[in-house]
């Protein structure tokens, strides 16, 4: 499973689909304080990131990857 | 030959059947659109397929005649019977080709010329259309690529949000040469319901350096939001050039526009511009120097004065790059002043207004990279080097155009003439002079003669010196009658006049490939006994030479015999259609009495593998059929009620891997409940409350093959008679096959069923037990042993051993078939026990001596003797006498 | 993981070549000679990364198997690539249009067929 749903977190792995946007919507407008967990995340389809922008997340773990890291950054807006 | 030629020139020959049988079908009903439909999908299958291999003359005949179907499909060509003739004449032609591929795995070169003429005959059927100016933009607007856009919408790019160092990487790699562009890619709102993910499409970007990403409108609640439409622009800045990119983003050409960015654009510093004084002085001094082209006292000065600047600051940002710029180019005064001197202000540079007038290269790199237009593409030269096809393609059409005018079908001639041109500047990419050719047909229409298009044709492509006559002689007086026949056919017919090579495959009776095998299995047999005869020569006779020589022989015929087996198996293969033929009717009869809905698909059908395996499986898989509709799919108002579709489906594959053949059986039924397995096997005393708590889902799932279980808790009248899937399983494994199931709850069950593809030559071990002979498959065989008499322990009747610690039982193979005479000892009072394994469990079976192993080929007992379960099958020895092969599980 | 690509066309040459081309860069392949039974498997569980399909098929071509296919749940958003011939531009708007992601122009050569699908397939 791409994205894991925890009490407060919601931690990414590998590829997130186009189907997982669906779900985490559903689980950020239960639970709009989690914090996002990219850190073994390797891509996200945009569905989801559009999620994220749009619920305005904070992310605790940033992807290892830098240059994905760059760009999450950027689309969140946290430079 | 390859495997995929082999493939490709069989269904060549069945593509070529149907297209034969299709055009006498369209004789009778030339106006079915849907025969012509069918028609054109085997030339276009063909066609496509012979691209995947290097055979020129075959593609080019295929590719006229797909574009000769495409018309008449699309009703721009009528259907006629000259047509027919020249289609069929073509495929003809294709037929001998793949013949010759068959044979020596190539086609000759000198097809050549056939090949041009068939193809040209089949293009003049074609009704021509002349390129118009208007449809040669059309197909160009079509086929643009992205078009960079003008310089100047650089200066409107927010370049000031790339970071500093990347900015400095991006201006290095442009100093050196490199393109820099900016990509605004906007994907479409639906994107991702075209499997898009722009995303990913950006960050694989090539030569990428930076990229960001902004949402085109403002988010909504997250209740309104809908992620599955797309509103993110990413922007990115790349080292690529221009057609990387192009070739980059070509799905998407419309939704990305690629800037050129001139690399002084990013010279923007950056910073907290309060804070540090203006240091006037240090701009008048740097300015100095750098007039007196003292670059190093310049490069000293900036760096003293960076020293003591704070580095967040603006000025400091400017100073870096200033840095870089004498670094770079050092001889570059324009850019180091225009530094210097925004230094006064704090406010960057204004690029793009300065380099109107001033030093060139600011943009200079950019002008290289201008858009291509219509009106670059009209000067292009046709390319120098033209390939032998197109070479002989020009020819052909150079000697059309030589012959006599005076005839009714000039117009006709011409327009063909410039079609097969216009093709053909396509396809060398010349399509500057499309237009020029469309203009010489016109002259040459108006004047009614050749001379405008074949000057035309001198003055584009020089005439070849060597290329060959493409016309027959006897087509020069143009003698034909038919109007755009212009050149003569040529018959690749093997018409029904013609005579006929006989079909590739006989019918044989079944009983003799049985003979046949039944013989060579004696042979193999017969010709063992060889090496005893040079042995007894050597040994008893004292004749070395003699043995030499029969073993070299021996090495001979056993050679031959080999080939000879392997050739009698490959005889033996039968497609799984066989018993595949059976199930349609099976699944419709049976879920129609079960009051069921289910869709059988087959697929495969055409694998194939020895007849005993293939008669094997027909059982067997009945029954796992039988199982699913039964047990399996439910029936439709309960699937209903589940969210499945009403009509179940049964899907069974056949494969070949390797040197298996495997057959998976799946269903979206109910699956199989582990639970409920794990409580029948309990109930039934297959399995004890110990190992049931040890037991994984899978292994419980597995318990169904396990001797009589039946799951059905409702014995239905057709699957539940009290035999289970046992004995699918016995089935499987005594042809040497092995089988899986796997099963999900409430989702569906899959069957795999992995058999050997043939019943090549299997090995035994042949004991002697009670004066007879015996062969037990050596599979089964786990070690040989000798037991002394006193280690033999007898609990209540039962006889047993203990070996390296375990316990084994054991059983005297003389009482396991029913004879009560008693294993026999050797002279150290010690008895033979052959170890076999069943299951997890080995078994000892005593006998009486140990001989050796050979290669047999096992017949299946047949006739009154197939009853006899202890048996495997029989097999001949080198000395006449007749094997019996054990089955060890069944007299177990 | 190894990838799995489903291959849709009617000729078993076709399907043979990039069958064996797929699995020589170690993607896992499933083939279906047209779009009715690709979308039969697909309904029994066969679950593709990817799909490579063909445009003119007998009983289900192409176009109609991916308009299909957008309507199945969980293929709403998996890339597809429609197998064209050359210079038919309008085909490949229309496949565009109708739900793929791009195209491969055959005949497809291996590194072309590599390169697209890392191109369009995250983690390939």
């Amino acid at each position: 499973m791409a994205i894991t749903f925890k009490k407060d977190r919601i931690v990414f792995s590998d590829v997130a689909s186009g189907e997982d946007a669906e779900r985490l919507l559903e689980w950020l407008q239960k639970h709009p304080k989690a914090k996002i967990d990219l850190s073994a995340c390797t891509h996200l389809q945009p569905a989801n990131l559009q999620v994220l922008m749009a619920a305005k997340c904070s992310i605790i773990a940033k992807p290892k990857d830098k240059l994905l890291a760059d760009w999450i950054d950027s689309a969140l807006q946290l430079i | 030959m390859n495997p995929l030629l082999e493939q490709f020139i069989s269904e060549s020959r069945e593509s070529l059947q149907g297209i034969g049988e299709k055009l006498m079908q369209l004789e009778k009903e030339p106006e079915s659109s849907e025969l012509m439909t069918e028609l054109f999908r085997f030339v276009h299958t063909l066609k496509g397929n012979s691209g995947l291999f290097d055979l020129p003359e075959l593609t080019r005949v295929l590719h006229a005649g797909e574009d000769l179907m495409d018309a008449v499909r699309n009703g721009e060509v009528a259907y006629s019977p000259l047509l027919a003739d020249r289609l069929l004449d073509a495929m003809d032609f294709v037929g001998l080709l793949c013949d010759e591929i068959d044979t020596n795995g190539s086609t000759d070169a000198k097809h050549v010329n056939n090949s041009v003429r068939l193809a040209d005959s089949l293009r003049q059927l074609i009704v021509v259309i002349v390129p118009t100016t208007e449809g040669a933009s059309s197909a160009v607007v079509n086929e643009l690529p992205i078009v960079p856009e003008q310089p100047d919408p650089a200066n409107q790019l927010p370049l000031s949000d790339i970071p500093e160092e990347i900015s400095m990487a991006a201006y290095r790699a442009a100093v050196t040469g490199k393109p820099l562009h900016w990509l605004a890619y906007s994907p479409v709102e639906e994107c991702f319901f075209q499997g898009d993910d722009p995303f990913y499409q950006a960050r694989q970007t090539p030569g990428i350096l930076w990229g960001d990403i902004t949402a085109r409108t403002p988010w909504p609640k997250l209740a309104e939001l809908d992620p599955y439409c797309c509103v993110l622009d990413f922007s990115i800045l790349s080292t690529a050039t221009l057609e990387e990119l192009q070739e980059y983003y070509r799905y998407v050409p419309d939704q990305v526009r690629i800037i050129p960015v001139p690399g002084s654009f990013l010279i923007l510093p950056q910073g907290e511009p309060n804070g540090g004084p203006v240091y006037e002085d240090f701009v008048a001094d740097a300015l100095k120097m750098l007039h007196a082209n003292n670059i190093a006292g310049l490069t000293h000065a900036t760096r003293s004065m960076l020293d003591v600047s704070n580095p967040n600051l603006w000025l400091s940002a400017a100073l870096r790059w200033l840095l870089l710029v004498i670094e770079l180019e050092p001889d570059n005064v324009f850019v180091c002043e225009r530094i210097l001197l925004s230094l006064r202000t704090m406010t960057p540079p204004v690029w793009h207004e300065l380099a109107g007038g001033c030093d060139t290269r600011i943009n200079g790199d950019v002008n290289s990279e201008l858009p291509h237009n219509l009106a670059q593409e009209e000067s292009e030269p046709v390319p120098a080097m033209l390939s032998p096809e197109v070479t002989a393609l020009i020819a052909a059409q150079r000697e059309i155009l030589s012959l006599p005018d005076d005839i009714a079908w000039l117009a006709g001639r011409l327009k063909s003439v410039a079609a097969s041109l216009s093709g053909c500047l396509h396809a060398i990419g010349a399509n500057g002079i499309i237009q020029s050719l469309g203009a010489a047909l016109d002259e040459a229409l108006a004047q009614r003669a050749s001379a405008p298009l074949l000057h035309w044709l001198d003055s584009h492509f020089k005439p070849s010196v060597d290329a060959a006559p493409f016309l027959p002689q006897s087509v020069q007086p143009a003698t034909t009658t038919q109007i755009g026949q212009s050149v003569e056919e040529v018959k690749y017919g093997r018409r029904a006049e013609d005579s006929y090579s006989g079909p590739k495959s006989i019918k044989v009776d079944q009983v003799k490939i049985d003979r046949l095998m039944n013989l060579i299995g004696e042979m193999v047999v017969a010709k063992n006994a060889l090496p005893y005869l040079a042995g007894r020569a050597e040994n008893v006779f004292g004749v070395r030479d003699l043995s030499r020589e029969i073993k070299s022989q021996y090495a001979v015929i056993n050679r031959i015999a080999e080939e000879m087996q392997d050739t009698i198996m490959q005889v033996r293969m039968m497609p799984v259609s066989f018993v595949f033929q059976r199930f349609p009717r099976l699944v419709r009869d049976t879920s129609h009495k079960l009051g069921k809905e289910v869709n059988l698909i087959l697929e495969g059908e055409e694998t194939e593998a020895d007849k005993n395996i293939i008669e094997s499986l027909g059982d067997p898989l009945v029954h796992i059929v039988r199982n699913s509709l039964d047990h399996g799919v439910e029936m439709p108002d309960v699937r209903r009620a589940l969210g499945k579709p009403a009509t179940g489906t049964i899907f069974i594959r056949a494969t070949q891997e390797a040197d298996r053949v495997v057959i998976e059986i799946r269903d979206d039924g109910k699956g199989i409940d582990p639970e409920i397995i794990k409580r029948l096997a309990l109930e039934k005393g297959i399995i004890d409350n110990e190992r049931l708590e040890r037991l994984t889902d899978q292994e419980a799932v597995n318990l169904v093959f396990a001797a009589g279980f039946s799951t059905a808790s409702v014995i239905s009248d057709l699957s539940g008679r009290g035999v289970g899937m046992d004995v699918v399983r016995t089935a499987i494994e005594k042809v040497n096959g092995t089988l899986q199931l796997e099963s999900e709850k409430g989702r569906g069950t899959r069957i795999r069923l992995s058999l050997p593809l043939s019943m090549a030559v299997t090995n035994v071990m042949i004991v002697e037990s009670n004066n007879q002979l015996f062969g037990v498959p050596i599979g089964s065989v786990v070690e040989t042993v000798r037991i002394p008499r006193a280690d033999i322990h007898t609990i209540k009747k039962n006889q047993a051993t203990v070996l390296r610690g375990r316990i084994v039982p054991l059983k005297p193979l003389n009482s396991l078939l029913g004879q009560h005479v008693p294993p026999r000892a050797n002279e150290e009072d010690e008895l033979a026990v052959l170890i076999v394994s069943l299951g997890d469990e080995s078994v000892g079976i005593m006998v009486d001596n140990f001989r050796e192993t050979v290669e047999i080929i096992l017949k299946p007992m047949t006739g009154v003797l197939a009853g006899l379960s202890a048996y495997a099958g029989s097999a001949l020895l080198g000395d006449g006498s007749v094997l019996m092969v054990l089955d060890i599980k069944e007299i177990l | 993981m190894a990838k799995t690509i489903m291959v849709i066309d009617d000729s078993a040459t076709m399907r043979l070549s990039l069958k064996s081309a797929l699995e020589l860069n170690g993607f896992k392949v499933e083939c279906a000679g047209d779009g009715v039974l690709a979308l039969n498997q697909l309904k029994i569980g066969v679950k593709p990364d990817l799909i490579i399909t063909d445009i003119n098929m007998p009983n289900m071509g192409g176009l109609e198997f991916i308009k299909n296919l957008r309507a199945l749940p969980g293929f709403r958003f998996v890339p597809v690539l429609a197998l064209t011939t050359e210079s038919k531009q309008e085909k490949r708007d229309e496949a565009k249009k109708n739900g793929a992601t791009g195209w491969l122009v055959k005949p497809v050569t291996g590194p072309d067929l590599v390169k697209v699908i890392k191109q369009v397939l995250p983690g390939a």
